[in-house]
């Protein structure tokens, strides 16, 4: 398992896109939790000018527990980022025919797609664990007061968020692996979240609870929106056991699929 | 003589096209075993199936007298239809990667690297290699982990004089040390000189196969000429099968068993002395020719 992984390393650690993609992914990943309060503030500044006075920065975004599920939900949007360089990365091994040589040099079929899954694996727990360590700084600088047991609360939605990243990033894997072509598979990834959205809301006013199984829907269900709390709306603040069973059979599914395209297909 | 490798009816539809009809064949080891054909016949998609790349509709075959599976393909390093790296490693960080996959040692990319004379420009990129030098380091990667069996298809495609007898040469340094070669070309003339064994394809079927030296084995011809006519005095000779003037020559075919020494004897006995006389060496190309076209 290990060697597999170190071989779709070694093709990527050498690629200047990978570095690339994967620094900028970081960069604005971090830049962007790790400012909320600073925006915060700037919106006050703003306001100020019309002579209103909101109290904007007493929202307790960046308080233990709240920062979780907070920073979770909003690093959520980022994940297209890496999920176009899964995209590069399996689309370049059919341009350059790179899968072709693999498999002729001795890796199995079975072997390709893990050695991908596995470096899919391997981003989603980097991500998960820089959104961690920026939960946790934040936390700390912006928490009036740190309790023990605030702090390991609701930590489950690190494991929630961890299968959102790795469920877009099986489905990109797919994608890749039938269409083949960079440029195309990019454009089918992000039209595909608004084709399943139209087909949602048609589908709503017929049989609305199949809405929780469609699949991009059930990936964004992992982690719920959190922000009406502060507007005193009821919320969904804890991962709900359904949402992870229907993403992760999803996850399953596309890779599994991924596995059987390339089984069968001449390469 | 053990088989390396033993194929059974392997059959290959693409939708109405059987670009590969029943095949059977049979590669022993420490054979150089050319496999001829026109573009088309189906000679990559027989070796593409042969290292699972490319599904067969039905049929089988066994490597080494086993199932084929990934483990096996370990041990044969093949080139198909052209070189394919990856464009931004070098070639050093691209045999490492196959290495990695074959489980060969670093110390072996070293020696491969030196065999094909490519150390100088290892820490180049893939992408600024010349047409040669992709199809010597393509050599060098199929080289690694020390395959029994080395599949060669079309290796001096593209490439100029000194481009092909470079590879010719490296062919025949691979072959002195009794690995078994497939080599699938067009170039008969580098078949005949290579080869121990061939296979002829013509439209997804086997039409021939048979040792190379059989090609030189049957009926002779020879070129003769001598003053005056001599036109009369072939055809009188028992073992003339047909007589044919060409380019001033009169070109002798003979029955079976008679040499052309059998001839001189006859012509000397006439009283006939001959100004030249050559046997002719039949080419694979005149072979290859004569079975595509009696195939027909």
């Amino acid at each position: 398992m290990l060697h597999l992984l170190q071989i779709d390393l070694k093709k990527l650690t050498s690629y200047r896109t990978f570095w690339v993609v994967c620094g900028l992914y970081f960069f604005t990943l971090g830049t962007t939790t790790a400012s909320g309060m600073e925006f915060l503030k700037w919106l006050v500044s703003m306001g100020a000018s019309f002579g209103t006075e909101i109290n904007i920065t007493r929202i307790p975004f960046y308080h233990f527990p709240d920062v979780w599920q907070n920073i979770t939900f909003v690093s959520g949007f980022f994940k297209a980022i890496l999920a176009f360089m899964v995209v590069i990365s399996i689309t370049n091994e059919f341009t350059y025919r790179t899968v072709r040589q693999n498999i002729i040099d001795g890796l199995s079929r079975y072997q390709f797609i893990l050695s991908k899954v596995l470096t899919n694996i391997l981003l989603s727990a980097m991500s998960m664990m820089m959104v961690f360590i920026i939960a946790l700084i934040t936390g700390f600088i912006y928490s009036p007061s740190v309790e023990m047991a605030d702090l390991v609360m609701d930590l489950e939605f690190f494991a929630a968020y961890f299968l959102e990243v790795f469920a877009f990033l099986s489905f990109a894997l797919l994608l890749g692996v039938i269409i083949q072509r960079s440029g195309l598979t990019i454009v089918v990834l992000v039209l595909s979240q608004m084709i399943e959205a139209i087909i949602r809301a048609n589908v709503d006013d017929y049989v609305p609870w199949l809405i929780p199984y469609f699949p991009m829907e059930s990936i964004s269900n992992l982690v719920p929106m959190p922000f009406p709390r502060y507007v005193f709306q009821e919320i969904q603040d804890y991962v709900s056991i359904t949402s992870v069973v229907i993403a992760g059979a999803w996850t399953f599914i596309f890779n599994y699929l991924a596995y059987l395209k390339l089984k069968r297909s001449d390469i | 003589m053990k088989a390396v490798l033993q194929i059974e009816n392997l059959t290959k539809n693409f939708g109405r096209l059987r670009a590969v009809n029943n095949m059977n064949l049979e590669v022993g080891a420490g054979q150089v075993f050319g496999m001829l054909g026109p573009n088309g016949s189906g000679k990559t998609t027989t070796l593409g199936m042969l290292m699972s790349v490319v599904n067969p509709s039905s049929g089988s075959f066994k490597w080494f007298g086993e199932e084929a599976t990934h483990e096996t393909r370990k041990k044969i390093g093949a080139v198909l239809e052209h070189p394919i790296f990856y464009p931004y490693l070098s070639g050093q960080k691209n045999l490492e990667l196959t290495a990695m996959i074959k489980g060969a040692s670093s110390e072996q990319i070293t020696e491969v690297l030196q065999l094909v004379e490519l150390s100088d420009r290892k820490h180049d990129k893939y992408k600024t290699y010349s047409l040669g030098m992709k199809q010597r380091l393509a050599i060098a990667s199929a080289l690694l982990n020390d395959p029994q069996v080395l599949i060669l298809d079309e290796p001096t495609n593209g490439l100029d004089p000194m481009g092909i007898a470079e590879i010719r040469e490296l062919i025949k340094k691979i072959a002195s040390d009794g690995r078994t070669i497939i080599l699938a070309s067009h170039l008969l003339d580098e078949v005949q000189k290579v080869c121990t064994h061939f296979a002829v394809l013509k439209k997804g079927n086997m039409v021939y196969s048979g040792p190379v030296e059989d090609v030189s084995k049957g009926s002779e011809t020879v070129e003769v000429n001598a003053e005056g006519d001599i036109w009369e005095v072939l055809n009188t000779f028992d073992g003339v099968s047909s007589v044919n003037r060409e380019n001033g020559f009169y070109e002798v075919k003979l029955k079976d068993g008679i040499k052309s020494k059998d001839l001189n004897k006859f012509l000397f006995e006439q009283g006939v002395t001959a100004s030249h006389l050559v046997t002719k060496k039949r080419s694979l190309e005149k072979q290859f020719l004569e079975i595509l076209a009696e195939s027909k």
